[in-house]
């Protein structure tokens, strides 16, 4: 046959082709047997008779060759249409059945779609915080420059490697080769913006600083109007134009579009709307899409006294390049490094060198693939993100174990029919194939039931992130993912039980005459499969639940941990009263008269003020050298600092170790002075206390003279750190912005509004954030807190899951055994005793189950131990109480077959069988 | 031969098979012994290409095939016609009969038509 066609026609026929070639061969010999025959009669010797046959035939391998094709052709098409009819069959017959138990269809839906519409949910924010580029053209081409994650930064002093101040930017931007353009961005702070005259209300749009080339290095084109141009990146406060979102023109503007060329104030300066965005561009920061683009040039109009476009040691920007043709990654790194490298070195003073050095050493400046754009909530949420995708997966795992032995119950219930089909000749490939339909079908649908829980579930987990607003699509890549997810789980949970079921006995089914099911048939023996299943959710479930019960207490705490004030009755007000004009004298008589207000408030036990507030994201450190302390290092000489009013550790209720608190008299005038922290006062004067010593800053010299507890303010997972308190009235001058700390006799969170509308009472144009603490701390471990919610949730829907997979075997188990426990109980047997059998064994899975799922669970918990706070790897209050929950849970679902055996008498019994 | 003719020969080659299977089911030796008596040996150059039409024609449903016994006790693939293949001799011989008219009336002509 390999004549002609060679060795496609060998792998076109294949294996199965060899009956047509048999055929064609008997029905060719036939032929010339007969002509030969016939010539030996016409009186041909038998050999001249042979070859003259074969020479009147003709070619034979070509004949031969092209009966094959035809044949194969046939065969072909005639097993495509079989195949379809056969489908047909199948899906009408799955269909007619699921309709027929619409209980049991209705049941396996909905676990489905919980399953399919959880999974779908994680990997739908997985997707859109990790996965997916930024719609620009040629995403891969895009890379950051710093840290992609820091998109609030704002730092004041020594120059920075993960963001950078713009002369910085401006030298990368001038001196690159690698990169064909790079652009800078940076945050706005609050934007104050009156779209219409005479409006009153400022709104707040989410903007972002840009420099002028940020669309053309991302290569996108306005919708509407025109992007930035050139020359709005030449002067200072010479670009008075803003670019908007898509969305923001829609929501704002009603989509209006002359809204383009319209004035608009922002800040108090009139800018010209000049263009609108792409719609599908939200910005390049994942999690914090952008309404407002303004050039980088008018950060002096709109943000005056902070000179952010010529000082070096403000650092607040962060650049993404796109890669010149040609250049790689690599390249483009070592490129831009030298830069940044070059051009801190070139602007630092001879000790600053010494500690940039350092830097490059140790922290270098990473450029990295940017296609994914900037992202804070990413490196936030990424690690809480898989472990729930983990989490999700085993309850999917827990629901396929469930559907499979429900599978396996009905399977078994339609063994005679099975058994029938298959003695009239059905062949059992045929049978696999149309059970395995039905889980098909059951996925496709529960799958698609799961889609459209997700759509509300991903943005229930959004909600639950706290402030990202993460695009949950669902595009291609969550679609293929869901098919995909739904096609495992078909087989996972259809394919076994399929080939149990029709692995059948004949003679032994055949003969259970009218009593249906024989254990043969279903395997259900002792160590059955069904209770294999059973055994393996609760290992499931135990994995869970354990996880659940460490990220829980994990959680619980963190919230109670202490750090170091009276956490439940302090309210936070952040002022920025430089917007409002305040400054020297006015703004220290403010920071007193809002304190004072505050305190007057009923229900309020005490105020003060400070610089930086208390989680409030912003931090200060200064270099500060201690009297009889050598520093050995950069580090020694470092300390986180806050300035703060009178009456301060009083107000936030920490506790003084030694000494005072600052007073009234601590002001200009008086003898500058100076609190530690506990750590700090330890680190500083190991010996002796640190009382009457001396430290100097800022080329001032502070007595010491008060040590407090430590006060966390930034991070409860952090080390302590070593920190200085100065009274703000002593520093060289006050904050533009700062912080009220009220505390209240009672709940905090009540007393927000009062104090609101007593300060505002004040001055009514200062912008004020008014929130109690608990909710700013809660805000700082947001990541621990989704965690371990949604982990509860799937933990218990898992508990649920593998409860009634046990009551459904056992019950199953039971009512098979229902003669045998008429039969004990004739010959003498207690109910009681019936009940404890039926329980032993439902225990004897649950037993099996933990042996198994304990190991797996602490080896699970290591992988997620680093995210776990005060909570060992042995966590036993956690194991015990896992094992409580499923020990009750179990007997609970062993105890309705049990009762129902115990209840059998001994005449049901028999009769029945 | 030329390809013209070749192609002009497989139409009539399936005729011919279809006619050949009229009076009851034949083996392709059957067939072919059939064509060549009924055309005096002129028309099958090859006898080899009869069985890629009869296999064509039972692809396309008009014949179908069995396996049985010939006259001299061998296993034969025997062919048959079927409804479909009997309606399409049908059609195929008027066909035929307006082809061979036309073709005659043009081969025959002794003038050029006037083309208006």
């Amino acid at each position: 046959m390999t004549e002609r066609g060679g060795w496609t026609r060998v792998f076109r026929i294949g294996v199965g082709a060899s009956h047509l070639e048999r055929d064609i061969d008997q029905e060719l010999d036939f032929h010339i047997a007969m002509r030969t025959q016939k010539l030996v009669a016409a009186g041909f010797a038998p050999d001249a008779a042979r070859a003259k046959a074969l020479e009147r035939f003709g070619d034979m391998s070509r004949v031969r060759n092209s009966c094959l094709d035809i044949d194969y052709q046939r065969e072909r098409a005639m097993r495509r249409t079989n195949y379809l009819s056969d489908l047909r069959q199948d899906i009408t017959y799955a269909l007619r059945t699921m309709r027929q138990n619409a209980g049991f269809t209705a049941v396996v839906l909905l676990t489905l779609a919980l399953g399919i519409g959880a999974n779908t949910s994680t990997f739908t924010l997985i997707n859109a915080l990790v996965l997916r580029t930024l719609p620009v053209p040629h995403p891969e081409q895009l890379v950051t420059i710093g840290s992609a994650s820091r998109t609030g930064g704002l730092s004041e002093g020594s120059v920075r490697n993960d963001i950078a101040s713009f002369p910085v930017y401006a030298d990368v931007r001038t001196q690159s080769k690698s990169l064909s353009g790079v652009y800078a961005t940076g945050r706005t702070s609050r934007l104050d913006l009156l779209a219409e005259p005479g409006q009153k209300e400022a709104e707040h749009p989410r903007g972002r600083f840009v420099s002028a080339n940020y669309f053309t290095v991302l290569q996108l084109p306005a919708a509407l109007g025109r992007t930035f141009s050139p020359d709005e990146d030449q002067v200072p406060a010479g670009a008075p134009v803003v670019v908007l979102s898509y969305g923001y023109w829609i929501k704002r503007f009603g989509g209006d579009r002359t809204a383009v060329g319209r004035s608009i104030l922002i800040n108090g300066v009139p800018l010209t709307i000049v263009g609108v965005a792409s719609a599908a561009f939200k910005g390049d920061i994942v999690g914090q899409p952008i309404e407002i683009w303004i050039p980088i040039m008018e950060q002096p109009a709109l943000m005056p006294n902070s000179p952010m476009l010529t000082d070096r040691s403000i650092s607040w920007i962060q650049m993404m390049g796109r890669l010149a043709p040609g250049i790689s990654l690599a390249q483009a790194r070592s490129e831009v490094t030298g830069i940044i490298n070059r051009s801190h070195l070139d602007h630092a003073t001879a000790p600053e060198r010494v500690r940039i050095q350092n830097d490059i050493r140790e922290s270098p400046v990473q450029v990295e693939m940017g296609a994914r754009g900037f992202s804070y909530y990413r490196r936030l949420f990424a690690a809480p993100l898989f472990i729930l995708m983990a989490a999700v997966s085993v309850v999917l795992l827990i629901v396929c174990a469930n559907l499979a032995n429900l599978m396996l119950a009905r399977a078994s219930a339609r063994g005679r029919e099975m058994s029938v089909r298959m003695a009239l000749g059905a062949n059992r490939l045929r049978l696999v194939q149309q059970l395995l339909t039905e889980s098909l079908i059951l996925a496709v649908v529960g799958g698609s039931l799961g889609v459209l829980l997700a759509i509300w579930g991903s943005s229930a987990l959004t909600a639950l992130t706290g402030g990202a607003d993460i695009e949950t699509r669902l595009d291609g890549r969550v679609v293929a993912f869901t098919a995909a997810v739904s096609l495992a789980t078909a087989i996972l949970f259809g394919l076994v039980p399929a080939l149990r079921a029709t692995r059948v006995q004949l003679a032994e089914a055949l003969r259970a005459q009218g009593r249906g099911v024989s254990s043969a048939e279903r395997g259900t023996g002792k160590f059955g499969l069904g209770k294999m299943l059973v055994v393996a959710q609760v290992a499931l479930s135990v994995l869970l639940l354990v996880g659940t019960g460490m990220l829980v207490r994990s959680m619980q705490r963190l919230q109670s941990t202490d750090i170091g004030v009276a956490r439940d009755q302090l309210v936070l007000i952040e002022v920025d009263a430089q917007r409002a004009g305040y400054k020297d004298v006015r703004l220290t008589s403010l920071m007193a008269d809002l304190a004072g207000r505050a305190a007057q408030v009923p229900g309020v036990v005490a105020a003060s003020t400070s610089e930086n507030g208390i989680f409030t994201g912003t931090e200060s450190e200064t270099t500060m050298q201690v009297e009889g302390f050598s520093a050995q290092s950069d580090a020694d000489s470092t300390i986180a600092y806050d300035d703060v009013g009178p009456a301060y550790f009083h107000a936030i209720g920490a506790h003084l170790e030694e000494g005072r608190d600052f007073e009234a008299r601590d002001d200009k005038a008086g003898p500058k002075v100076a609190v530690l922290n506990a750590t700090a006062a330890r680190y500083f004067f190991p010996h002796h206390s640190a009382l009457g010593s001396h430290v100097t800053s800022d080329s001032s010299t502070f007595e010491i003279v008060g040590v407090v507890s430590d006060v966390e303010e930034r991070d409860l997972r952090a080390k302590r750190s070593r920190r200085v308190y100065f009274p703000t009235a002593q520093i060289r001058e006050p904050p533009g912005q700062f912080a009220v700390e009220v505390r209240a006799a009672g709940d905090a969170a009540r007393m927000a509004e009062p104090i609101r509308r007593a300060l505002s009472a004040a001055d009514p144009l200062l912008v004020l954030r008014v929130q109690p603490l608990s909710a700013l701390v809660d805000e700082s471990i947001a990541q621990d807190r989704l965690v371990s919610r949604v982990v509860s949730v799937f933990g218990t829907l898992a508990l649920a899951l593998a409860a009634l997979g046990l009551y459904g075997v056992m019950t199953y188990a039971t009512a098979r055994r229902t003669s045998e426990f008429g039969l004990r109980m004739a010959l003498g047997a207690e109910p009681g005793d019936v009940m404890r059998l039926v329980l032993g064994e439902a225990m004897l899975l649950v037993v099996g189950g933990v042996i198994i799922g304990m190991p797996a669970a602490l080896a699970a918990m290591k992988l997620v131990q680093h995210q776990l706070y005060q909570v060992g790897l042995l966590d036993w209050p956690s194991i015990q109480i896992a094992l409580i929950v499923l020990g009750a849970s179990a007997a609970l679902a062993g105890y309705v077959p049990a009762r129902r055996a115990a209840r059998v008498g001994p005449l049901v019994a028999l009769r029945d069988s | 031969m030329s390809d013209i003719d070749v192609g002009l020969m497989r139409g009539t080659l399936d005729l011919l098979i279809l006619k050949a299977l009229t009076w009851g089911p034949r083996h392709g030796y059957g067939v072919a012994d059939w064509i060549e008596q009924a055309t005096g040996e002129t028309l099958l150059v090859g006898e080899g290409t009869l069985y890629p039409a009869l296999h064509r024609l039972e692809s396309q449903k008009w014949i179908e095939a069995e396996w049985g016994l010939s006259e001299n006790n061998r296993h034969a693939k025997f062919y048959k016609l079927t409804a479909a293949g009997r309606g399409q001799l049908k059609i195929g011989l008027s066909a035929w009969q307006q082809f061979v008219e036309a073709a005659s009336r043009a081969l025959h002509a002794s003038g050029s038509p006037r083309t208006a």
